[in-house]
């Protein structure tokens, strides 16, 4: 009883402290979207187009009659279910995030990634919209695997033809295509349909320490999982 | 059960116009030849009244999933942040826990922190100074 009265009486000042005035837009975002990944940021008044400011801000309290409802407060996001706007997701303000293949283990990584792609890290995740980031991927020939599967993993595939089944093992793939072996792993672990091809050209594989995107400055991508790094 | 599905029959039985209203933007033939137009309009009442009872239940998981996410960027997951919820007896539901935690980020920290610590493993020992240290 005691501790729900003390955390609504916490919820409540920390609603009055933060807003001045009903549903008035905070003036300062606390971080700029891609710095840092523990920033707090409001979701839905990120883009630009959003930010115009509600009348009730602009215009004087006589004439606020004249106004109603949406135009005067701004969206309601209260009484109905938020779906994002095409503001809210344009490819080019989206994150970019960068990683090193070298000893990672293969499903931990590609896990880790299909997460950041699909967008399911952040809480404005919507299953039908592509709400992710873009994440490059270095050094793929590197990537490791434990036990015996590099000698045992096998990759197949099938032209379509009686007899046309091409069967091949982690080590020779590695050695012929290192790309595939991560964009195949991450494939499998994005939806598939129209959304998860699209997603999956997000994902962007490279051989070497050197990637074509320093223009979209990605960030080192958050990794929690703590074995994902082989040790032996 | 004979008398309704008579009826319901008898509808799309009768009734060409209410049919092909009911069957705007349907694919191919299904929207101007009576035959198939009748078939899947009748698919499409029972998906829609099954999906008004499956729709409860995505949002719901929707909600879920979103509540995880933006728990999981404080650093607690779902189970424990809804376990320490409940025991600090905050009876706020999924829906609105989830517009939370996208439209007002602080207040949806200070929820994080009070169910963290609910739990008595996490609350910081207290430092004693002085002759309480020792004794």
């Amino acid at each position: 009883m005691a501790t729900a009265i003390a955390a609504s009486a916490f919820l409540s000042s920390a609603f009055s402290g933060g807003r001045p005035q009903p549903r008035q837009r905070r003036a300062a975002r606390p971080a700029p979207r891609r710095a840092a990944a523990g920033g707090l940021s409001v979701r839905c008044e990120q883009s630009e187009k959003q930010k115009r400011q509600p009348l009730s801000a602009l215009v004087p309290r006589e004439q606020r009659f004249m106004f109603e409802g949406d135009e005067l407060c701004g969206p309601d996001i209260w009484n109905t279910t938020w779906y994002p706007k095409a503001a809210d997701h344009v490819t080019t303000e989206k994150t970019w995030y960068v990683v090193d293949a070298t000893d990672k283990i293969l499903g931990r990584l590609a896990s880790t990634i299909a997460v950041h792609i699909r967008g399911k890290n952040e809480a404005t995740y919507t299953p039908s919209v592509d709400m992710g980031a873009f994440v490059v991927v270095v050094n793929a020939e590197k990537v490791a695997v434990s036990g015996k599967k590099r000698s045992q993993k096998l990759y197949r595939r099938h032209s379509g033809r009686p007899g046309g089944m091409k069967v091949e093992t982690f080590d020779q793939l590695q050695k012929r295509i290192p790309e595939r072996i991560i964009e195949h792993a991450v494939r499998g672990m994005l939806p598939k349909g129209r959304l998860g091809r699209r997603l999956f050209t997000h994902l962007k594989v490279y051989k070497g320490a050197e990637h074509p995107h320093e223009a979209q400055k990605p960030v080192p991508l958050p990794i929690r999982d703590k074995r994902i790094q082989k040790t032996d | 059960m004979e008398k309704v599905e008579e009826k319901e029959i008898g509808f799309l039985k009768m009734n060409k116009g209410k049919i092909f209203k009911l069957a705007k933007g349907f694919r191919g033939r299904a929207k101007n030849c009576i035959r198939i137009a009748r078939e899947r309009v009748e698919k499409a009442l029972q998906y829609s009244y099954r999906d008004r009872r499956n729709k409860k239940r995505d949002m719901r998981s929707l909600w879920i999933e979103q509540i995880n996410a933006g728990t999981r960027l404080h650093g607690v997951n779902y189970g424990n942040f809804m376990h320490g919820l409940t025991k600090e007896n905050i009876q706020l539901n999924r829906k609105v826990l989830s517009e939370l935690s996208m439209h007002e980020p602080y207040s949806f920290k200070a929820l994080v922190d009070v169910s963290r610590s609910a739990f008595p493993g996490n609350r910081p020992a207290v430092k004693k100074e002085g002759l309480a240290a020792i004794l």
